[in-house]
């Protein structure tokens, strides 16, 4: 039973400030826990989101030890530290306490035209299952990958990993029929795959282990040849 | 096409640039007796120098040495959006001038060799 | 960049070599710059190059020659670095490199620098 200091960079619009809270670890308690914790015996005006609370949804991301990691996947006694600084995720625009708007990611996300566009010809397909396509399907829209690029950091334009892996998935889908439409937006040396800077920020951070850096370098690759 | 042949462009010109320094490396350092003391004198290099196939080699170096770094330089430039893609338009327009220009100069130190 | 530097603790993939590939480049244009205006002098003649290199002999010159070979090691191992992710590279694979590139460097950086420190102190 260990007792931590969690710091929560707070805000409300104009207003940003620090606030300490005391928490007393549990057995496997995560970060989210601490949050539910202070929120219910210590200050119910602190904001915050989550909804699975098992890593699924991808709701609670927030920058944990400056680390931008999913709360409720975030063990408090991993985190070999007597204090806990937790902040609003970087690169988004804060709305309250440690909820942001995930705007901008959902911008970037429908520029590449997410849904799949049917073909014209209705053939029912047969898609066997390709091990290297699927784990790039688990992609659960947490905007880690976006917090920590450090090409999002400057540049409100670029697409950012998750919307350029989730156009992998429509490019190489045989029933879709958007294919050239999504090249050439990917294709865009101001704001397409051509920003990215092999930081690999993005593949180290992925809850979901999708190496995000690659889908973008092979789409790369790709358009060098075409 | 252009945005990837930039891209290619690049990583091409690095590796030529690897093996073109450490020629330019070894032939002013270690070639000759005065160069390998550190002494840098015209008589020093002049055997070299007016060979025409030289300077064209080294004329060539210069252009892909500046091809690679304004090309990087663009790069950087390209990171901040707040210039816009007009500004990214008018800083490559920039960079090509300042380019040429120094390519001149690189071209005219060779133009009164004794 | 800096703002997320004091937002951000971590990991650093290839965040660092990033900046240090940015750095050195730019470093290494300065004087690219410094080093053509000072080859324009061969227009001048003879007299008028030796003049213009006269000043390259002094021991504190002699320490940036040395420093620039640091700065073109740097940014050319993590170029070919770069280069070799773009052909494939993967994650796991990147950090081995940037580690062995870095290792590689330090000792082709003392293979350039200790003929260069040696002739400079022992040609005088």
């Amino acid at each position: 039973m260990n007792s931590y200091q969690v710091q929560i960079r707070r805000s409300s619009p104009g207003h940003s400030y620090v606030r300490s809270y005391h928490v007393t670890s549990a057995e496997r308690m995560t970060v989210l826990d601490a949050l539910f914790r202070i929120q219910a015996e210590q200050d119910s005006s602190l904001a915050f989101r989550c909804a699975c609370r098992v890593g699924m949804c991808g709701t609670c991301a927030m920058s944990i030890n400056r680390v931008p990691r999913l709360a409720c996947k975030t063990r408090i006694s991993a985190l070999d530290s007597p204090v806990v600084t937790l902040a609003p995720l970087p690169n988004f625009p804060v709305i309250h306490d440690l909820v942001v708007s995930l705007e901008p990611f959902f911008e970037q996300w429908k520029r590449i035209r997410p849904a799949l566009r049917g073909s014209p010809s209705d053939t029912l397909a047969i898609i066997l299952p390709d091990p290297d396509i699927s784990r790039k399907r688990d992609c659960i829209t947490c905007g880690i990958c976006y917090a920590a690029c450090g090409v999002k950091a400057s540049h409100a334009d670029y697409l950012g990993p998750a919307a350029i892996n989730r156009a992998f998935l429509r490019v190489h889908d045989p029933r879709d029929s958007a294919r050239q439409q999504r090249l050439k937006i990917l294709n865009d040396e101001w704001s397409g795959v051509w920003r990215c800077h092999t930081q690999f920020n993005c593949t180290a951070l992925c809850p979901k282990k999708i190496d995000l850096t690659e889908t973008i370098g092979r789409f790369k690759r790709t358009l060098l040849v075409s | 096409m252009i945005p990837a042949i930039v891209w290619c462009v690049q990583r091409i010109t690095g590796a030529l640039l690897v093996i073109l320094l450490i020629a330019h490396f070894w032939v002013e350092h270690f070639v000759s007796e005065n160069l390998r003391r550190g002494d840098l004198t015209y008589d020093a290099i002049r055997a070299r120098i007016m060979n025409p196939a030289w300077q064209a080699i080294d004329i060539a170096f210069l252009l892909i040495a500046l091809v690679h770094g304004l090309s990087g330089a663009r790069n950087i430039v390209m990171d901040y959006s707040r210039i816009g893609r007009r500004g990214a338009r008018f800083v490559t327009a920039i960079l090509c001038a300042v380019g040429a220009v120094w390519a001149w100069w690189g071209v005219a130190a060779f133009a009164n060799l004794k | 960049m800096k703002l997320l530097l004091r937002k951000y603790a971590g990991p650093f993939s290839g965040m660092l070599a990033h900046l240090i590939q940015r750095a050195t480049g730019l470093l290494l244009l300065v004087y690219l710059f410094l080093h053509v205006r000072t080859i324009y002098a061969l227009r001048g003649g003879p007299a008028a190059f030796d003049r213009a290199v006269a000043g390259f002999r002094s021991p504190l010159f002699k320490l940036l020659e040395i420093a620039l070979l640091a700065v073109v090691i740097l940014h050319a191992l993590n170029g070919l670095r770069i280069t070799l992710i773009d052909l494939g590279a993967k994650h796991a694979a990147q950090r081995r490199l940037f580690a062995w590139s870095l290792g590689a460097g330090a000792l082709i950086f003392l293979a350039g620098a200790i003929p260069l420190f040696l002739s400079s102190v022992l040609g005088r």
